[in-house]
């Protein structure tokens, strides 16, 4: 297909159309993989099948990424910008390096024969034998054929070679133009060496010793060619290996050895001891020895991108991120590379489990930290948009990981504040802006868009960054603007139905108010589910918990519930009680408390429902003890309302000790919660 | 009559208002007063020498016609001449009757001048100019139609085309078929150009053509339903075009014993067939407005006639159905009779105030029989009703103002039947019999009723709007009284079963100077009841909050405007105001009732009592650290204002130990006191402000600290500041919208100087991070990576294996090629090498 095109289109689609050119390339590969045979047998069973195990491949997961960021790019799209010139050099020749012929090869016969007794895919095994068997009865045929004409196996070899010479022919009218680095001069055309060598275990060994042994071996080239070896391992890339790996130890002993010692080889050879660190690879740069070593580190870095990129397995993968972290720095060397591990990262990070998570953010965090501004950019805008492509729904298994996500980003952002300062007021002024149509136009589009764990991820995403960062930064203005929102928010969605949202929006100012010392009245939002009346009756609905965290609307045959209503006066006691909490100090508590003790008491008065009787009834007492308190003290002082600074001595003493009974109350109250 | 017109015509030209016409006839009509001989030689025309002057002044018409022409043009787009033909007949040019010799009353139209001066003087093409300028205009929407149906019609033909097409066989049965739909169609398309044809030629000459409008008529009866609403659709068309500016009265018949001339013969005809058409017309839409499938076409076109003739005959008809969709459950029916109702109201000029009492007394009716359950819009209509200020002042006060306010010929000569003789001047008294028929014949055609014809009109549309009102409010005392607990138990306001209230109260609200005084005791006892806080908390108000607050507002209105005559304690309504702030939720309630009731309470109110204010005072300080921006923003603002009205509250504002000696009879504050008298409110201090002063919200924590200063200032300078946004105000400049717009910087000014990274975590914890990467179990690891090499050995081995087969089968394959081209070469070699 790629034949077909012009010069120029081809280099545009190179530019613009990355994904669908990647597709494609992989799609010419399989049909020329599949095909080619076919032309000579097309009816054969087996060949479909194989189709079949083909398409079940999985696709891979950069090209997921970006599909999952295309089609949820409502708060991101301002930030997905930066993805056209990402792949510019991923098609970097990566070929071998060029070896060292003195080196040593340890031949053994002790290639497995059989791996039948330790693989487990059963299934795979017996097909092979099948297989195995229908092939000899096949050749035996076959040879019959030859020796009743002999001119026949004449003609077939011709025949071969014609088959062969087209399919050459095809590869490299495809690959032209896609090897164009600086790092060509190095690699070693595929045809050089052609006979591939096998490493033995005993091989490795050697090669491991003389590594650790004699920082200047030659050999080491060999080591990272098998190394590279092992990690396309499986991969039937087209090409042929220059080595060839004997058995399973050799496998993983390459692997493990390369990937845990790289470091320390490397940095023996560029001669910088101590840690890495940003100067020392400046320097290291520009040292003599970085032109020979060059070639080694690239390949080194980009065959482990590509066995991050080729493992399912979790823990193998954070065992290659844990490794490749200490040698993170190398990756400055390489801009090109680093995107690519950004992205990988970035993948593993939203989609891994929870180590894999922690160890992908830890890389992220180190190449925002360590790299060039350009690269915390990328790092800030695909976290974020990752992020929102994966907080579209929340579910019990996710909670924890969509917090953990929640929290890396803002260790991300908190990094460097003047830079992401931007970025975060964009996002949450493009979010002020959907709101505002929102509460303009009240059409059921806009609300759905509000109305959405992704919205509401995203404000709770930013009110943590402002609260983490409040004391240090002016965040003043995207302070107001986003208890702004979140008020917005709450007034665009009363009534009962929409509760959790309300409790959400509440929990939400309650932390920017305790992180930023600023009031904000949150008691009228919750003095509604006080009012809430459920049928007395309603045991056809009875659930054993409602869990609100996992809610932005109720059900609506909940609503008249009974455990509805438990849990929604439950919930705003919560949420009253850190909200008073944070006052419990301050010297106009009574009045703070005066109007939610006016209606808790005539709710307590009223209320049918035994089952929340108790806690208000605590609730309500551990608030009057406390009010009384500030007022014994109040009344005690001689200071005026206007006097500021005595209002804000006020109780330091007890504020700092935490002393008084609310708050206690409120700890044990929290660890209720917890437990 | 040439005469007259002379006088008439040229300030007629410029002026393309109708009011400007009216004073023109004003002066002609003083003018014919001060001559009145002219009045006898009037009466001695006749008809001949009429119509040669009408031919000499065809010059001036045509200026006129051509000026209309005009107007029209430019309105074309926005279909709607209807006030320019209205005007055009209420011209009184031609509204003036004309007496005849023989003492006949001559009616003219506009269209009638118009065409015989066209017929008698112009040639053709300005003619036709405007008629199809006329067809453009109204028959707009009915070319539209007949152009589809063309296409339809043309559409049906390709369907007969593709018939033809078809199997042979079932040619035939799809032609029959086909034709029969075509002449369906065909049909319909027939009808409806005769329909529109029909419609022309009215109104081009209504004259010649009135009895077609019969034609039409017979058209409404066909058993298509489109063509019947095309049907109404024109009638309504012609009828708004044709139906002249005044009320037509059938000669009685000692009148039509008399002989008469031609013209006025044919006058009659006309304005009989007319008359009598439009009564069918009237009584098939009332009859179809019955069915479902037309009802919206005949609500639509009873309103619009009502919009357009209210002056005419039968308007009684058309009300008592446009009243009763008032409260329709479809909601364009109600829309559609709700903007006619409201232009009957605010249109009193065409009608003369008429209609607007029929109106009024039937949606009190309405009311009546449906027992308050209506649609809320039924009442809502009332509040475009407008009343004259001076309605309730006494009659000698009134005639002065009369004159003054309206010093128009109307006046001077107004006199009524209906109202008798005794307030005729004593000159009109001494004029002849047929002037006086002149004089009433004309009021009747110009809606003008004298002002005391007005306000006697007024005074009852008054008295009936609060009978409405009271009945409403009485209803809902009495079921609030009966209505049971599990009623309010639901979440939602408790208004649905009172739809009528909201509406109601505001309607009281504006109306509320004009009460009379009788009622004012009976209003007060019902509002109190409404507002009414039940103590015996279970038992919940069904009023909702804002009903209540309306209660309140509307009580202060009234209180307001009649404050000199009326003595009725207030104190309950403060109560309820101090207690509905805390049962206010936002959102649910509306804010701006809220603020509008802290305004006309507390902002406004003259003085208060000392312990009231402080105890309101200490609960706006409370309210608005529990509640939204916008709600504490209102409270702040009458809180402020209420500390600068009474200086002595300022003591709040101190932490003086034991509240001074003006703490009266509570010495401690009650914050949970339902009495506002009872608070010893005295005794606070209004800690509130110092917390407000952290509030989020810049405008809020700015207020507190200009409260806060008050103090210090003295009474005297006070007065400096006094703020000037009213609670109202102050609650709509800081609604959540109005929060989210507000500008922010752009960019982060740290608090630290150096800018760095920071390399500390924020929220996760260091050491476990760290820890991540040792977790790995490296033998774990190098047990999966030899798992995975396995893997993809038996994989690649399959690969590689299959690859061989399909190569071994493919070259088995190519052995019957190969015997293929063997044979080929064979057939010139000999059979020895077959054997082989």
């Amino acid at each position: 297909m790629a034949k077909k095109m012009g010069r120029r289109a081809r280099k545009f689609a190179k530019k613009n159309l990355q994904s669908v050119m990647k597709r494609k390339r992989k799609l010419n590969a399989l049909f020329k993989k599949k095909f080619a045979p076919r032309k000579a047998n097309s009816d054969s069973p087996e060949e479909s099948k194989k189709l079949k195990n083909d398409m079940q491949t999985p696709v891979d997961p950069e090209e997921e990424i970006l599909d999952g960021l295309d089609s949820t790019n409502l708060f991101g799209d301002l930030f997905i910008k930066e993805d056209d010139d990402f792949d510019a050099d991923v098609s970097d020749s990566d070929g071998y390096l060029s070896e060292d012929p003195e080196c040593p090869y340890i031949s053994e016969d002790e290639e497995e024969s059989c791996p039948e007794e330790m693989c487990n895919d059963v299934v795979l095994l017996e097909q092979n034998t099948e297989i195995n068997q229908t092939l000899k009865h096949q050749k035996r045929k076959l040879f019959k054929l030859c020796k009743k004409a002999p001119q026949f196996s004449k003609f077939l070899e011709s025949r071969r070679s014609e088959l062969i010479k087209s399919k050459s022919e095809e590869i490299y009218s495809d690959d032209e133009g896609d090897t164009s680095s600086m790092d060509d001069e190095y690699i070693v055309e595929n045809e050089i060496s052609q006979v591939s060598k096998v490493i033995t275990s005993s091989t490795v060994d050697v090669w491991c010793w003389l590594v650790m042994e004699q920082p200047n071996w030659p050999g080491l080239a060999n080591l990272l060619n098998a190394f590279r070896a092992a990690c396309h391992y499986g991969l039937d890339t087209g090409e042929v290996s220059p080595v060839k790996i004997a058995n399973r130890e050799v496998f993983s002993k390459i692997l493990t050895f390369v990937l845990s010692e790289a470091k320390g080889i490397f940095c023996r050879l560029l001669r910088i001891s101590g840690c890495l660190n940003k100067d020392t690879i400046l320097k290291m740069t520009n040292k003599p020895e970085w032109k020979t070593m060059r070639p080694l580190i690239k390949s080194f870095l980009r065959s482990s991108l590509f066995l991050l990129n080729q493992e399912t397995d979790s823990q193998v993968l954070v065992f290659v991120l844990s490794q490749l972290r200490l040698s993170i720095l190398l990756f400055s060397a390489f801009p090109s590379l680093t995107k690519k591990l950004i992205k990988i990262s970035i993948h593993l990070w939203v989609t891994g489990d929870k180590d894999l998570c922690a160890s992908s953010f830890l890389i992220l965090r180190d190449i925002a930290s360590e790299f060039s501004l350009d690269n915390i950019d990328t790092c800030l805008t695909k976290a974020f948009g990752a992020f929102i492509a994966n907080s579209k729904f929340m579910k019990p298994q996710n909670i924890e990981h969509i917090e953990f996500l929640e929290n890396s980003i803002v260790e991300l952002y908190s990094l460097d504040i003047q830079k992401s300062y931007q970025k975060v007021l964009v996002s949450v002024q493009q979010l002020a802006s959907i709101l505002r149509l929102a509460l303009k136009t009240k059409k059921k589009d806009e609300l759905k868009k509000i109305h959405s764990w992704q919205y509401i991820n995203c404000i709770g995403l930013w009110v943590k960054f402002v609260s983490c960062n409040y004391k240090n930064h002016d965040l003043e203005q995207l302070l107001f603007l986003i208890i702004g929102v979140i008020k917005g928010i709450a007034h665009l969605f009363p009534g009962p139905r929409y509760l959790p949202l309300r409790f959400k929006c509440v929990k939400m100012l309650n932390q920017l108010s305790f992180s930023s010392g600023v009031f904000i009245p949150v008691g009228s939002f919750l003095f509604d589910c006080l009012e809430i009346r459920g049928t007395n009756n309603a045991e056809g609905t009875k659930l054993k918990h409602l869990d609100f965290a996992l809610l932005l609307k109720v059900p609506k045959q909940l609503l008249k519930s009974q455990s509805f209503q438990q849990a929604s006066i439950l919930s705003a006691i919560k949420l009253l009680a850190e909200h008073l909490s944070q006052w419990c100090y301050h010297v106009s508590f009574p009045d703070l408390a005066t109007i939610p003790l006016i209606l808790l008491k005539r709710f307590h008065e009223n209320t049918s429902l035994e089952s929340v009787r108790r806690p208000v009834k605590r609730f309500i007492d551990q608030v009057q003890q406390n009010s009384d308190f500030i007022q014994r003290n109040r009344d005690g002082v001689s200071f005026s309302p206007k006097d500021k600074e005595s209002v804000d001595s006020f109780l330091q003493l007890e504020k700092c000790d935490r002393s008084a009974a609310f708050t206690k109350f409120y700890n044990s109250m929290l660890q209720n919660a917890l437990a | 009559m040439g005469k007259k017109r002379k006088v008439i015509l040229p300030p007629d030209l410029p002026s393309e208002v109708a009011d400007d016409d009216i004073e023109v006839s004003d002066e002609d009509l003083e003018f014919i007063g001060q001559n009145r001989e002219y009045a006898g030689f009037l009466t001695n025309l006749d008809t001949k020498s009429i119509d040669r002057h009408v031919k000499r002044v065809a010059g001036h018409e045509d200026d006129d016609l051509e000026a209309l022409y005009e107007q029209r043009k430019r309105k074309a787009s926005l279909l709607k001449r209807n006030d320019d033909d209205d005007k055009l007949q209420v011209d009184p040019v031609d509204a003036l009757p004309v007496k005849t010799l023989d003492g006949k009353l001559e009616y003219r139209t506009a269209d009638r001048t118009k065409s015989e001066a066209i017929t008698n003087e112009k040639d053709s093409t300005e003619e036709n100019e405007k008629d199809t300028s006329v067809v453009k205009l109204t028959k707009k929407e009915k070319r539209l139609k007949v152009k589809k149906s063309r296409k339809e019609a043309k559409k049906e033909a390709k369907v007969e085309e593709k018939g033809n097409v078809g199997v042979e066989k079932l040619h035939t049965e799809v032609l029959a078929k086909v034709e029969e739909d075509l002449s369906a169609e065909e049909l319909f398309r027939k009808k409806k150009i005769k329909l529109a044809e029909i419609g022309l030629q009215l109104l081009e000459n209504p004259e010649e053509n009135i009895k077609s409008l019969k034609e039409l008529l017979k058209n409404c009866d066909d058993g298509n339903q489109n063509i019947v609403k095309l049907g109404l659709m024109s009638l309504l068309a012609v009828f708004k075009d044709i139906i002249p500016g005044y009320r037509i009265r059938l000669p009685t018949e000692k009148e039509m014993e008399m002989t008469v001339s031609k013209a006025v013969l044919k006058q009659r005809f006309y304005e009989s067939t007319l008359l009598n058409s439009y009564k069918a017309y009237l009584a098939k839409l009332i009859a179809m407005e019955k069915q479902p499938s037309l009802r919206q076409v005949a609500v639509r076109c009873l309103a619009s006639l009502l919009d357009a003739v209210p002056h005419f005959n039968y308007r009684e008809n058309i009300l008592v159905s446009v009243i009763k969709n008032l409260s329709s459950p479809d909601d364009t029916i109600r829309k559609l009779c709700c903007n006619a109702t409201k232009s009957i109201f605010l249109n009193e000029g065409k009608h003369g105030g008429e209609a607007t009492f029929e109106a009024v007394r039937l949606i009190a009716s309405q009311v009546k029989i449906h027992e308050c359950q209506l649609h809320p819009d039924s009442i809502e209509v009332l509040l475009s009703l407008t009343f004259d200020e001076d309605i309730g002042k006494s009659d000698t006060q009134e005639e002065a103002v009369k004159i003054k306010k309206k010093g128009k010929w109307k006046t001077q000569d107004g006199s009524n039947k209906v109202q008798g003789s005794e307030k005729k001047k004593t000159r009109q008294e001494l004029l002849a019999k047929t002037r006086e028929e002149v004089t009433a014949d004309f009021k009747a055609v110009s809606f003008a009723p004298d002002s005391k014809e007005r306000k006697r009109m007024q005074s009852e549309t008054l008295s009936a709007v609060f009978e409405i009102y009271f009945r409403i409010l009485k209803h809902s005392t009495d079921s609030h009284a009966s209505r049971s607990k599990t009623d309010a138990a639901s979440f939602s306001h408790g208004s649905s079963s009172l739809p009528l209230l909201a509406p109601c109260l505001k309607g009281l609200g504006k109306f509320s100077h004009l009460i009379d005084l009788d009622f004012m005791g009976d209003l007060m006892r019902c509002l109190k009841q409404l507002a009414g806080y039940s103590d015996h908390g279970t038992i919940q108000n069904p009023l909702s909050v804002s009903e209540r607050l309306q209660c309140c507002i509307v009580t202060f209105r009234v209180m307001r405007n009649n404050l000199e005559a009326l003595n009725v304690d207030l104190q309950d309504f403060f109560v309820q105001l101090y207690n509905l702030l805390l049962e206010y939720r936002p959102d649910r309630d509306q804010g701006e009732v809220l603020a509008e009731a802290l305004k006309i309470m507390l902002w406004e109110g003259k003085q208060h009592d000392m312990q009231r204010a402080a105890a309101f005072i200490k609960r706006l300080a409370t309210f608005s650290l529990s509640y939204g921006s916008a709600e504490a923003m209102a409270a702040l603002v009458t809180l402020k204002h209420l500390l600068q009205k009474n200086s002595k509250c300022r003591n709040l504002l101190e932490n003086d130990a034991g509240g001074g000696s003006l703490s009266g009879l509570v010495s401690k504050y009650q914050s949970d006191a339902k009495d506002p008298n009872l608070s010893g409110a005295l005794a606070s201090v209004l800690w509130e402000l110092s917390l407000l002063t952290k509030h989020h919200n810049s405008s809020i924590s700015s207020m507190a600290t200009s409260i806060m200063s008050m103090g210090n200032v003295n009474p005297a300078q006070s007065q400096v500041f006094l703020s000037t946004a009213s609670p109202l105000q102050a609650f709509r400049d800081s609604s959540v919208l109005c929060e989210l717009s507000k500008p922010t910087s752009k960019s982060a000014i740290s608090r630290q100087k150096r800018r760095e990274l920071q390399k500390e975590y924020f929220l996760m914890d260091p050491e476990e991070m760290q820890k991540n990467g040792n977790l790995v179990d490296e033998d774990e690891v190098r047990r999966k990576l030899e798992d995975r090499f396995a893997v993809h050995k038996v994989i690649t081995e399959n690969e590689r294996l299959r690859k061989e087969l399909n190569h071994t089968l493919s070259s088995i394959s190519l052995y019957e090629e190969y015997n293929r081209q063997k044979k080929q070469k064979r057939k010139g070699i000999p059979k020895s090498v077959l054997k082989h």
